[in-house]
């Protein structure tokens, strides 16, 4: 618990990237939002129907719109009211549902803003001290090139957890088990089973990849390949410390949803009751934001525990160099 | 409640009637001997065989002795069928129905359909199923009189499309013609082979429910043989009977089945005979479980008859017994209140087993409802899916039409029925989508299902001209056929009664009900019911919705309100005819002051303009402001207002989605 804990200290004290990774997560959605919010228009004009569907839900509206779309308008379903976006969204990766164009592009640039941030992030947790906005992009630059090899490395392994292992657990395993069931309660349990495994390797799966960019980026680690295996022998020494932190981290991400969950505002009406629903829902993407830093801080606070000297890893104070000209001042004047 | 039960009967050795009633005296046994039809209680009120208080014409009787062998997955029976000919014309033929053999092979009409719907799926080595005939007797005049053996005369043929592979129908020439109104007697030996769940039949783990499973006889018309090929997009048709059924089972099985439970004999083999007898009935389906929880409550009403409803719950589904009685209770009460009584009195209802595939399909006097484990208050599960089935007791069961070629007379009428039902008792009603697999439920209940939504107008508009309605049902298009069937026959008829107003509406439904039960009904006699009901000529309506595959939509072409002088305005209006089906429509501009002009537009040419002027600027104008015509397809472009709030309304809902979509990266964003 005190790497979980001070994961949570290093985490609020930057809120510096805090404030980025959610201006990245708000900015790559809105050019997508923005669009949909073009199609909706085009599709309501000046149509009496508009009404309704500013004060409540017009289902009738609704559902004419998603018969006549195709592309993002297909995705306009009851299911970005409230606490469905998150039943949706983690049903969606753990049922494998395949993801329309726009938005796989719009993930996969999410993605390629992660990795890139993902250096500096931890840079800066590693270092335990501002490091500003110079010493962070350094070092998200630093990192970039290596972390991507590791993220070729991270997607040729969940591409085969979601082409194989996913299609062996869900398509084989659970139908050949279930197939003859005739209690669905059963098949339930079973498709729980299956999840839990499923997410299980997953949840090894990010550990690992995190471990090594942890190593990477507090060891100033060249090969990614090295980093993957230091990773790996971290997991088999600590394997109940690193379990441990992972379970305090998800049971943390759980009380997140659980109280989405409760106050999630509901379709309500347009006016100042729409502005108060944005408010909610985005503390809520940044709580679910602050959990994912908390992962990555916390496990470099874990890793950074274990080693012998604690602070050895800490580079000097980054000092930002003079300008030029008062160089070339004390170059004359020396 | 079921060891109980039999623990009774074998203590006293009497056999017991479902229904109520008297001890009756046990039978004897099917064994060819004919057996005398002079059971006094069973499922029907009235009558014996060709007595005069017959419902229906009862021209096709079965007596059907039938054993499970759950080792191997079979059935082996034997039937005897009196048949008489009620047409004008003698025939020197049979036709028989063999269903399960769509699953015989994979280029049955049956598959080869379900291919064209879609599912590619090949079924594995364990799934297949079939039906042989054994033997095929015909008795004439009596039990002293001719036997034929035809066994060796049986072919198969394929009348709707010549498929050769296709082994759902057979032949059976006669050594002589049936005149009219001769009866004959067909003797049958039958094995089957169980099918894993195929179109409601089949069975799964020790759940066996049985549909369309025995040999039956095609209905002869005056036109010849109606006996179509089993289709993967419709259903079936047969002539009204009595049916006496005796099922063999291994001791220990709930047995529910068509009409009412006769008695039940314990053999000394391990296994019990269960005997089910029912009267005016086109058709006998049964179910085995040992599993079930059986459940009775009687259906009471001030003017209708008693019936007594019998639940076989799923015991995982042991909480929402209440759910399925009160559904079938309003089934049973509204469709009674404005269609016709129900005429049984006893109604089965069976949950049945997860995977199973025979949810949500009706038979005479009993129906598969269908329900989840998790079934959230406030949304219709199981509540939707057991008031149409229960309601289609009366539309299939008591009206008999063909479903082969007019499905939308049963599924349409039933599915307009069932919504209106839900409307009256099962509100509020919400949306509800399923997560995981489809295990978890949400419900939002920021949405309600209206009765338009209910009856698919949104399924219906995705493919509106898929076919014309009046094809002959088995001709649709597999993937679409149930959009017409089903929504689009729901929405005319939604559109009819808010045209006509109920009372119209329902006259008409209950004379064409009265009219038409225990008979074979076609279209025409469903139209001619609803123009006398309206009082005129509905023809140029159902030319429309019935023999057009034309789609409805109206809408605003244009609306302009601009200066005309001090304190004068002119305000132009254009209505547009977008579709190709036309429809009266009203067309209602509003003013800024609140007053309104209606124009009654016959909605035959393309577009009307009207102009206004006032001393008031419009504000909006809507055509079809009561929304009467809902088979619209676009119903948003109906209005126009000159102060939209498109702005508020995207606004607010892009930022959801941003929301939605916000947390789909977050999550796919785990992994990185």
């Amino acid at each position: 618990m005190p790497s979980w804990s001070d994961g949570w200290r290093r985490v609020l004290a930057a809120p510096a990237i805090i404030a980025g990774v959610y201006l990245v997560t708000l900015l790559a959605a809105l050019p997508l939002a923005v669009s949909l919010r073009g199609a909706l228009q085009n599709h309501l004009g000046a149509s009496l129907m508009a009404g309704e569907a500013a004060d409540a839900v017009n289902y009738d509206w609704w559902q004419e719109f998603a018969s006549q779309s195709t592309g993002l308008g297909s995705t306009f379903t009851p299911s970005i009211i409230g606490f469905a976006t998150t039943l949706d969204s983690v049903s969606g990766l753990l049922d494998r549902r395949v993801l329309i164009t726009p938005i796989a592009w719009a993930l996969g640039i999410y993605v390629a803003a992660w990795i890139f941030l993902s250096g500096g992030i931890l840079d800066r947790y590693a270092r335990g001290r501002r490091v500003g906005a110079h010493g962070f992009f350094a070092a998200s630059g630093t990192f970039f090139f290596r972390f991507l090899r590791l993220g070729i490395a991270a997607g040729i392994m969940y591409w085969f957890l979601f082409v194989y292992m996913h299609e062996w657990l869900f398509a084989k395993w659970y139908v050949n088990v279930t197939r003859d069931l005739a209690v669905e309660r059963t098949a339930f349990y079973w498709r729980l089973l299956m999840y839990a495994i499923f997410g299980g390797l997953l949840a090894l799966t990010t550990t690992i990849f995190d471990y090594a960019k942890v190593r990477a980026v507090v060891e100033d680690r060249r090969s990614m390949m090295w980093a993957l295996v230091a990773a790996l022998r971290f997991l088999v020494r600590n394997p109940l410390r690193v379990a441990a932190l992972y379970a305090a981290n998800a049971a943390t991400f759980l009380v997140a949803v659980a109280v989405w969950a409760l106050i999630a505002p509901g379709a309500g009406g347009a006016g100042l009751s729409m502005w108060g629903a944005v408010v909610a829902t985005q503390c809520y993407v940044l709580a679910r934001l602050l959990v994912k830093l908390q992962f990555l801080a916390s496990e470099t606070a874990l890793f950074q525990r274990s080693l012998a000297h604690v602070g050895y890893a800490a580079a000097p104070a980054f000092a930002r160099p003079q300008p030029p000209i008062i160089e070339s001042i004390f170059d004359r004047s020396a | 409640m079921r060891v109980w039960r039999a623990a009774l009967i074998v203590a006293t050795g009497i056999a017991a009637a479902a229904c109520g009633g008297a001890p009756i005296p046990v039978p004897p046994q099917a064994t060819g001997e004919p057996l005398p039809f002079s059971f006094a209680d069973s499922c029907s009120d009235y009558g014996v065989l060709d007595g005069p208080a017959a419902r229906s014409p009862r021209n096709a009787n079965y007596q059907i002795d039938v054993r499970l062998e759950p080792a191997d997955r079979s059935l082996h029976g034997r039937e005897r069928i009196r048949w008489r000919n009620i047409t004008a014309h003698p025939t020197n033929e049979l036709q028989f129905h063999l269903y399960w053999n769509a699953w015989r092979n994979a280029d049955s009409t049956w598959l080869r359909e379900r291919r064209l719907g879609g599912n590619t799926n090949t079924p594995r080595s364990d799934a297949w199923g079939w039906t042989d005939v054994r033997a095929l007797r015909v008795a004439r005049g009596g039990v002293a009189g001719r036997v034929d053996d035809l066994t060796s005369r049986i072919h198969f043929i394929a009348p709707d499309d010549g498929n050769t592979a296709d082994r759902t129908v057979i032949a059976v020439p006669l050594p002589a013609a049936v005149a009219p109104n001769e009866t004959i007697e067909i003797d049958l030996e039958w094995s089957a082979k169980i099918p894993r769940p195929f179109s409601r039949t089949g069975y799964i783990a020790d759940y066996y429910f049985f549909g369309q499973w025995f040999p039956k006889l095609g209905v002869l018309e005056d036109a010849g043989w109606n006996t179509h090929q089993f289709h993967s997009g419709t259903e079936f048709y047969s002539d009204y009977g009595t049916y006496d059924v005796r099922m063999t089972v291994p001791r220990g099985f709930v047995v529910g089945a068509s009409g009412g439970e006769f008695n039940i004999e314990n053999n000394a083999n391990g296994t019990t005979v269960h005997r089910f007898t029912g009267e005016d009935i086109h058709d006998f389906a049964w179910t085995a479980s040992p599993h079930f929880l059986e459940r009775t409550q009687t259906f009471e009403h001030p003017s209708l008859p008693k019936v007594k409803m019998r639940l076989l719950l799923q015991p995982e589904h042991v909480g929402q017994e209440a759910r399925h009685f009160a559904a079938t209770a309003a089934a049973l009460k509204y469709y009674g209140e404005w269609f016709g009584a129900y005429p049984y009195r006893c109604i089965t209802i069976v949950d049945p087993a997860f995977q199973s595939a025979s949810g949500g399909m009706e038979y005479p006097t009993l129906f598969t409802a269908g329900t989840r484990w998790l079934a959230p208050t406030g949304v219709t599960v199981p509540e939707a899916v057991t008031v149409h089935e229960a309601g289609h007791q009366f539309w299939y069961g008591v009206v008999g039409s063909n479903e082969f070629e007019h499905a939308w007379m049963d599924e349409g009428i039933n599915e307009f029925s069932e919504v209106r039902v839900n409307e009256a008792a099962f509100t509020p009603n919400y949306v509800v989508r399923r997560y995981f697999g489809g295990f978890i439920p949400w419900v939002f209940r920021d949405i309600r299902v209206t009765r338009q939504i209910d009856e698919g107008l949104a399924n219906y508009t995705l493919q509106a001209e898929s076919d014309a309605e009046a094809t002959p049902s088995f001709r649709y298009w597999p993937s679409t056929g149930v959009n017409i069937t089903y929504y689009k026959t729901a929405l005319w008829l939604h559109t009819l009664e808010r045209l006509l107003g109920w009372p119209t509406l329902q006259r008409s439904m209950s004379t064409y009900f009265d009219r038409w039960k225990f008979r074979h009904p076609q279209p025409s006699d469903f139209f001619q019911a609803v123009s006398e009901g309206a009082g005129r000529d509905m023809t140029p309506f159902f030319d429309e919705v019935y023999r057009s595959s034309n789609t409805f939509d109206y809408g605003v072409q244009e609306l302009a309100s601009a200066g005309a002088g001090k304190d004068r305005f002119r305000t132009t209006v254009v209505a547009r005819r977008f579709g190709e089906a036309t429809f009266p429509v009203d067309v209602v501009t509003t003013f800024e002051d609140g007053s309104q002009k209606t124009e009654h537009w016959n909605g035959i040419d393309r577009r009307v303009i009207y102009v206004y002027d006032g001393t008031s600027r419009a504000r909006s104008v809507q055509v079809d402001p009561q929304r009467i015509l809902l088979l619209d397809v676009n119903y948003t472009n109906n209005s126009r207002t000159l102060e939209p709030r498109a702005s508020q309304a995207t606004l607010k809902w892009s930022l959801k989605w941003m929301v939605w979509l916000q947390d789909a990266l977050l999550t796919y964003a785990f992994l990185v």
